[in-house]
């Protein structure tokens, strides 16, 4: 049988791929949605020895259930440590958190991210076209996160010259930007979208892609985006999912509420549904301590 | 040992007003729904809410129009849904415009640090180069008088009354909290009055057991309400787990106006109280709940070592 999976969705490939940006020495840092999967399979795959901090306070949790926020119970099922969010963003500006990962909703080519509004035509601030949730803790992970990794999908009107609104720097307005203004960590270092992964040239800290998902093609992707994308010389067919990393996803995630498939659909499961499902999902997992 | 035990009634009408400045502690999980349903039936109005990171009550309260201004980090629901009556308020007015001061989970919690140490400001490296810093007047970007380069200051945050969720509380309000803190130590010492809503009042002397377990001592609290399940639909560590078809059934009822005044007519006004609305729920369910949380996370129970002949 061949070691990567057949049947995977997009947003189980985001999250293999993001995953593998999490190394075993890591301590890191996850947000919500596809990057607290990823941090999950990290942990159950080739990076059993990371620490998943998650911003609520829990630290290096080992959990038979999938945390599907920043700071819900399972953060701390088994935890190193459960202490508080000050703490652990406090640790973060100390350096000692190696990596974040976060999502955006709109993204330039320096890697600056909105996700507190979108203005629309004539819109401000306080009268945008679309409120958005804010930072949350985006903007302290991209602060001072010794690097940070982005997760969002390649739509159009997206990846644009220009965000309405930074609420998460990258390299802001580009070499030597970061440092000036004061920040702490060294800045984004790879977006991981649906169709491919992009990395920061290192002189002119400008996007870049590196590698596509098989089926994807770089026109359609230059199409999306906004700016005159680079492409690398060694540009490369990223390797489907493993079915070791789909059956971690699906085991700890049996009714898509992390990766979407069912909530973005707007479906309500029966509390009985709901139960079971989670029960088994438990049931079906041996945590060793 | 004062006794400060009194109703989720009681302490609503006696610890909020119109216009007053609120917090309720916590993020997702220990987030007390069922003091956004009080505030909600007792008709509060113009509040400025003061927050880390929140979700549903915050969104509840938005829906009621308690609120005329927040400070937050992030208002919304987030990955079972999005933030429905957040979005109609700042976007369209509805049923009320509000203002959002802009902050990061960080710098929020310096904030309550900062009210809770009694100083008026924090600096940070948090925020530098952001629009966020555009955007909110309060915040000053200085040069480090030590020579470290730019740094942001954050004001400090003293609300009128935070209210915090724990499992344990003896009746003065010495308060035990499992699982993670949020800002939860800061924002009670920040405030000017705290009620404590808790899963079970137990005696000092359980508290005495493991005081390196007391988040928040007596003397920064102000009120102890008894409140089981108080978190539902939301989790609340080692008690019991989120009830999310619940929460999708409030947010699908959130896409409209009409969906969610209907909403609350039936969940909130609709119930005298917050024992009314958990047998409304029904207990069964509830049980469930706990059993979701129970498989994976337990409190521990505590036995003091004793040496011989003591």
């Amino acid at each position: 049988m061949s070691k990567y999976a057949e049947d995977y969705t997009i947003s189980e490939m985001m999250a293999a791929v993001c995953s593998l940006q999490i190394k075993n020495d890591d301590v890191a840092f996850v947000g919500v949605g596809i990057p607290l999967m990823a941090g999950a399979v990290a942990a159950a795959t080739h990076a059993p020895e990371v620490i998943i901090v998650y911003e609520g306070g829990g630290v290096g949790a080992k959990s038979r259930r999938m945390p599907w926020t920043i700071s819900d119970t399972p953060t701390t099922d088994n935890a190193l440590a459960a202490t508080a969010m000050h703490r652990v963003f406090g640790d973060q500006q100390r350096g000692f958190i190696t990596v974040g990962i976060i999502g955006g909703a709109e993204i330039d080519k320096y890697g600056n991210l909105n996700t507190t509004t979108i203005f629309g035509e004539n819109g401000t601030y306080h009268h945008p076209k679309v409120r958005l949730p804010g930072s949350g803790g985006a903007n302290d992970i991209a602060s001072s996160a010794r690097r940070t990794v982005i997760v969002m999908r390649l739509e159009k009107g997206k990846f644009v010259n220009k965000v309405d609104f930074i609420t998460s720097p990258g390299f802001l307005s580009g070499p030597g930007a970061r440092e000036k203004a004061g920040l702490l960590g060294d800045g984004p270092s790879a977006v991981v979208t649906d169709r491919g992964l992009f990395k920061f040239d290192q002189e002119t800290k400008e996007m870049y892609l590196e590698a596509i998902y098989p089926g994807m093609n770089v026109e359609q992707i230059k199409e999306l985006i906004d700016w005159e994308l680079k492409v690398s010389p060694q540009l490369y067919v990223m390797d489907p999912p493993t079915v070791e990393q789909i059956t971690v996803m699906r085991t700890l995630d049996p009714m898509g509420t992390v990766l979407g498939r069912k909530s973005l659909r707007g479906e309500i499961e029966p509390f009985d549904v709901y139960y079971n499902s989670l029960k088994k999902s438990y049931q079906s997992r041996t945590i060793t301590l | 040992m004062k006794d400060k035990r009194m109703t989720l009634k009681e302490a609503v009408s006696k610890y909020t007003w119109d216009g007053c400045t609120l917090n309720i502690g916590s993020i997702c999980a220990r987030e007390p729904m069922a003091v956004a349903h009080e505030i909600i039936r007792q008709g509060r109005k113009n509040i400025t809410f003061v927050t880390d990171t929140t979700s549903d009550p915050a969104e509840l309260l938005v829906a009621a129009d308690c609120f005329s201004r927040i400070e937050a980090a992030y208002i919304w629901i987030g990955v079972v849904g999005q933030g429905y009556n957040i979005r109609r308020a700042v976007e369209e007015g509805i049923p009320h415009h509000i203002e959002i001061e802009p902050y990061s989970n960080y710098t929020a919690g310096l904030r309550l640090m900062a009210g809770a140490m009694g100083v008026p400001f924090l600096p940070t490296k948090s925020l530098l180069g952001s629009d966020i810093i555009t955007h909110n007047p309060k915040i000053k970007v200085i040069d480090d008088p030590y020579g470290s380069g730019p740094v942001a200051l954050v004001p400090a945050a003293n609300p009128d009354t935070t209210f915090i969720h724990v499992q344990r509380s003896d009746m003065a309000g010495n308060c035990q909290i499992w699982g993670m803190l949020g800002n939860d130590d800061y924002a009670a010492r920040a405030a000017k009055n705290v009620v404590i809503t808790c899963e079970e009042i137990v005696p000092t002397g359980e508290i005495r057991k493991i005081p390196n377990m007391t988040v928040i001592p007596e003397y920064v609290v102000s009120a102890v309400v008894e409140l089981p399940f108080g978190c539902h639909p939301l989790s609340v560590t080692g008690c019991y787990w989120m009830d999310n078809p619940f929460r999708q059934e409030f947010i699908k009822a959130s896409r409209t106006r009409d969906g969610i005044l209907a909403w609350m007519d039936e969940w909130v006004y609709g119930v005298e109280d917050h024992k009314q609305y958990l047998d409304k729920v029904g207990r069964d369910r509830l049980a469930k709940l706990q059993e979701l949380e129970q498989d994976n996370c337990m409190i521990p129970e505590i036995i003091c070592r004793t040496r011989e002949g003591m």
